[in-house]
């Protein structure tokens, strides 16, 4: 029966539909500036040019780049590829929601996720240098979710 | 008939002497001991000329109350007002009255004698047993004199070891990270202060910053991680020539220093591209060991006191947890299992046990358990504390705690806390400044 | 046809009603339960004076239900004071080992009290301890003789058991001792720590000689803890004086030992 066909596949698609929703719910919620727990605002952003964002944010604990900072960090590339007598400092940071010697370590892993993708996109290793501050240089001295969102971060600096 | 009499005291006798009656005490006291800190006597020419020397009304009196204040600190003693005491100094150091000392529920007894030889500080000091009325120990001191609270230290360390039966850890000194400033911006220098919080001293000026100071076995190096022209990387620092030096020739970043147990090798994370490993160097030979070989962070490693173990912090296993592995990097064994993430483990100097922070549902504890992962113990949770540091005699832990900020993201404040390792006296530690990383030294005299 | 689809609508109706209770539920995470703290009930008899332990970590009593007498408890007596034993004035033996000349620091960049140069010297004066004058002899000898005329009111008692104190009996002078004893706090929990002391009484439970029975373990190298847990024994002893005994039956309890075992308070 035809008719039977269609509700059985309409039933289908509302329990995906369903299914998908209730993780959805699961997740934290995005607030307008944080997707997940990544920060997506922009009020901390400083620009190395005109359209190039200086940094990435990261998920707790992670160092993986989101698809935004990809997008970030080819727009990066591009410009350094452009200033070629450009070096750079890659600065790794973390919230303050960690203990000091293994932030450290992690801020380091930010930094080098994200040079490691420069590399890709064609920036020289050479003129790309890796520091990592742990949780000691945080740029909000909030204690909340938005703030540590904002300061798990790999940032961009000139060096020349 | 006399035979049976003697066969009844047969059978009797020893029935008799087997029904002793036993009686089983297994509890008692945990409250403080009641002891009574007389102040020390001073003859009138010592305490002119010391006067002269110290700037001090009452050297006897600043000294008693120096050991006053640490056996109150340990939360193992009641030093009793002194208002109460009925015998004047110099006779209760020559021979106390014990009933009087009884009379106001002292315990023990502590009396001196200070006297200025040769420009020298002679101490003498008595400990006494009130109830049995015995003298308990009896020392003499001599130093100069500006090493007088010092001498209050090894005197409380020697009532404390004769009265406890474990060894005292009062004579000691904490480095620390001294920090000032807006959170954003810190401002920190290297800071050294005896236990009890007096004699600050800053060894760097704040112009670069410093992290996690650590002292050698015989307190004389700290190995600590400094960003000197934005290089982060460990350094050795002798505290007795201020001469610094980096650890190692490497092409990144090096931090979380420590000394092996025989102060000969520094152990430490060195991290590249992306990946922590831990090291050691041999400070003589200047041989790099690579310890671990594992593509996760692995850092924050600590010597066993018999140097035949490290462990160490990794998140192999997706999370910060605690492993163990033999000094030479092999046999890695995971020990933490609760729930939460495990971090900063710390051998104590008794080798029986690790202490830990745990971070769990957004509160941060101090833990400790036995070497093997078992019986667990947090000791306190908070909004954000880390990095217990052992006394000497593994009894009280020091560590940091940063206050959460306001919404204006205002308050912000890091401060050294002990407690006990039975959970129990919880103290703030007095520091001039904001101050984080502890690291409390051996004993400074044994 | 109608028919098939009200089936299938209410179907519907109902997996969507199951799925959107229960799918989130399930994906929830396990509900964190802080860890259960079990608390131990104490059996106590009904005239028991044992109080509760201050702050103890863990403690398990074990009471073993018994038949119990009840049995006035002697009210504590005032402590009598004794004269204070002569002390040794040890001041003659005091001696300076070592004086110890500045040594020549540092001058620049650190301070010199930062140094940690062992700028002390200290030495013990003699060592005071000795096990004889722990072990306290001195009325024994008076009390001896006391004991003798004592004899003919013990006889009374005679027909009552001889096996010891009755519990409430135990338990009142168990309390009274728990009362006095601080337990030095330092102590390893994991080692051998039982300290058994042999008393002889008086009628009136003040103490007579008082003798630490495995005394020759106090001066071994290596036995720190033990003298230490020794001497604050028979420091609760003294303070405790004189012992809550049973009014009845000195034969009995004449002679009575005490064991002190600390583990019990000190784990945890």
């Amino acid at each position: 029966m035809d008719l039977g066909k269609i509700f059985k596949n309409t039933f289908l698609v509302i329990l995906t539909c369903l299914l998908l929703s209730a993780c959805a719910t699961q997740k934290k919620v995005s607030t307008g500036q944080m997707q997940g727990d990544v920060y997506t605002g922009t009020d901390t952003v400083e620009y190395l040019a005109s359209g190039v964002p200086d940094r990435v944010f990261f998920a707790t604990n992670e160092s993986v780049l989101t698809t935004a900072s990809r997008d970030t960090l080819r727009k990066q590339a591009a410009w350094m590829r452009k200033n070629s007598e450009l070096t750079f400092v890659i600065e790794g940071h973390a919230d303050e929601r960690g203990t000091r010697e293994y932030n450290l370590a992690l801020g380091e892993r930010r930094a080098n996720a994200a040079k490691d993708y420069l590399m890709t996109y064609g920036v020289s290793a050479s003129r790309l240098q890796v520091i990592s501050y742990g949780k000691e240089r945080p740029v909000d001295s909030g204690s909340n979710p938005l703030a540590w969102s904002k300061n798990r971060r790999s940032v961009t600096v000139k060096a020349n | 008939m006399f035979f049976r009499y003697l066969l009844i005291l047969v059978i009797f006798l020893p029935i008799k002497t087997l029904a002793l009656i036993e009686v089983d005490i297994t509890r008692g006291n945990l409250s403080p001991l009641p002891i009574a800190v007389s102040p020390l006597s001073v003859d009138d020419e010592s305490k002119s000329n010391l006067n002269k020397i110290l700037k001090s009304e009452d050297i006897g009196s600043d000294i008693s109350i120096v050991i006053e204040n640490n056996l109150k600190t340990s939360g193992l003693f009641n030093p009793l007002n002194k208002n109460a005491f009925l015998q004047k100094p110099d006779i209760a150091h020559l021979k106390p009255r014990f009933e009087d000392w009884a009379l106001i529920k002292a315990q023990a007894l502590i009396t001196g004698k200070v006297t200025l030889v040769d420009e020298k500080l002679r101490v003498e000091f008595r400990l006494w047993d009130v109830l049995a009325a015995k003298e308990m120990m009896a020392l003499a001191f001599t130093t100069v004199p500006k090493n007088w609270r010092r001498v209050g230290h090894i005197i409380t360390d020697k009532a404390y070891e004769r009265l406890t039966g474990e060894k005292g850890y009062f004579d000691t000194r904490i480095i620390y990270v001294a920090e000032e400033g807006k959170k954003t911006n810190r401002v920190k220098k290297l800071a050294i202060m005896d236990q009890d919080g007096f004699n600050t001293k800053y060894l760097t000026l704040g112009n670069e910053l410093v992290l996690t100071p650590r002292f050698n076995p015989a307190n004389q190096m700290v190995t600590y991680l400094s960003y000197f022209r934005n290089l982060p990387r460990v350094y050795l620092l002798d505290i007795e020539t201020g001469v610094q030096e980096v650890v190692g020739d490497f092409p990144g970043m090096t931090f979380a220093p420590r000394f092996s147990p025989d102060g000969k090798k520094i152990i430490m994370s060195f991290a590249m591209d992306g990946n922590s490993e831990i090291y050691t160097m041999d400070l003589e030979n200047r041989v790099v060991e690579k310890i671990t070989n594992h593509p996760s962070i692995d850092t924050s490693p600590s010597f066993s006191p018999n140097g035949k173990y490290i462990c160490f912090n990794s998140d192999r296993s997706g999370y910060q947890q605690i492993y163990v592995m033999k000094s030479d990097g092999s046999n890695v064994k995971r020990i933490s299992f609760g729930k939460g993430i495990y971090g900063t483990p710390v051998w104590s100097p008794r080798g029986d046990l690790i202490a830990f922070t745990k971070m769990h549902k957004g509160k941060f504890y101090i833990g400790v358990m036995r070497t093997d992962g078992s019986g667990e113990r947090l000791l306190t949770e908070n909004y954000y504390q880390e990095a217990p540091s052992w006394s000497p005699n593994g009894r009280v832990l020091i560590f940091y705690r940063e206050t959460k900020t306001d919404e204006k993201g205002e308050g912000f404040s890091a401060k050294l806390w002990s407690i006990d390792l039975t959970g129990y006296n919880e103290r703030l530690v007095k520091t001039e400044t904001d101050a984080s990383d502890p690291s409390w030294s051996s004993l400074l005299s044994n | 046809m109608i028919r098939n689809i009200a089936i299938s609508s209410t179907f519907h109706l109902l997996i969507i009603l199951i799925a959107s209770m229960s799918l989130p539920f399930l994906l929830k995470k396990p509900i964190d339960l802080p860890p259960i703290i079990s608390i131990e009930l104490i059996q106590i008899t009904d005239k028991t004076n044992i109080p509760f332990a201050p702050k103890a970590k863990k403690i398990i009593e074990k009471v073993k239900k018994k038949e119990k007498l009840v049995s006035e408890q002697a009210p504590p007596k005032i402590v009598k004071k004794e004269k204070p034993e002569a002390v040794p004035l040890p001041d003659e033996k005091i001696e300076k080992v070592q004086k110890l000349e500045d040594k020549k620091q540092n001058p620049e960049k650190i301070d010199n009290e930062v140094k940690q140069v062992s700028e002390f010297e200290k030495e013990e004066l003699f060592d005071p301890n000795s096990i004889a004058a722990l072990i306290d002899k001195s009325k024994e000898e008076a009390a001896e003789t006391k004991l003798k005329t004592d004899k003919i009111t013990q006889d009374q008692d005679k027909s009552a058991e001889m096996t010891g104190l009755s519990l409430s009996e135990e338990d009142a002078l168990k309390a009274q001792i728990f009362g006095c004893w601080s337990i030095p706090l330092g102590l390893p929990y994991n080692e051998n720590l039982l300290v058994r002391i042999k008393l002889k009484l008086k009628p009136d439970g003040s103490v007579i000689k008082s003798e630490i029975l495995d005394h020759a373990r106090m001066n071994k190298p290596g036995q720190g803890f033990y003298k230490v847990l020794a001497e604050s024994a028979l420091r609760a002893i003294k303070l405790c004086q004189p012992l809550r005994v049973p009014t009845t039956g000195y034969e009995r309890w004449k002679d009575l030992q005490l064991n002190f075992d600390a583990r019990e308070m000190l784990e945890g």
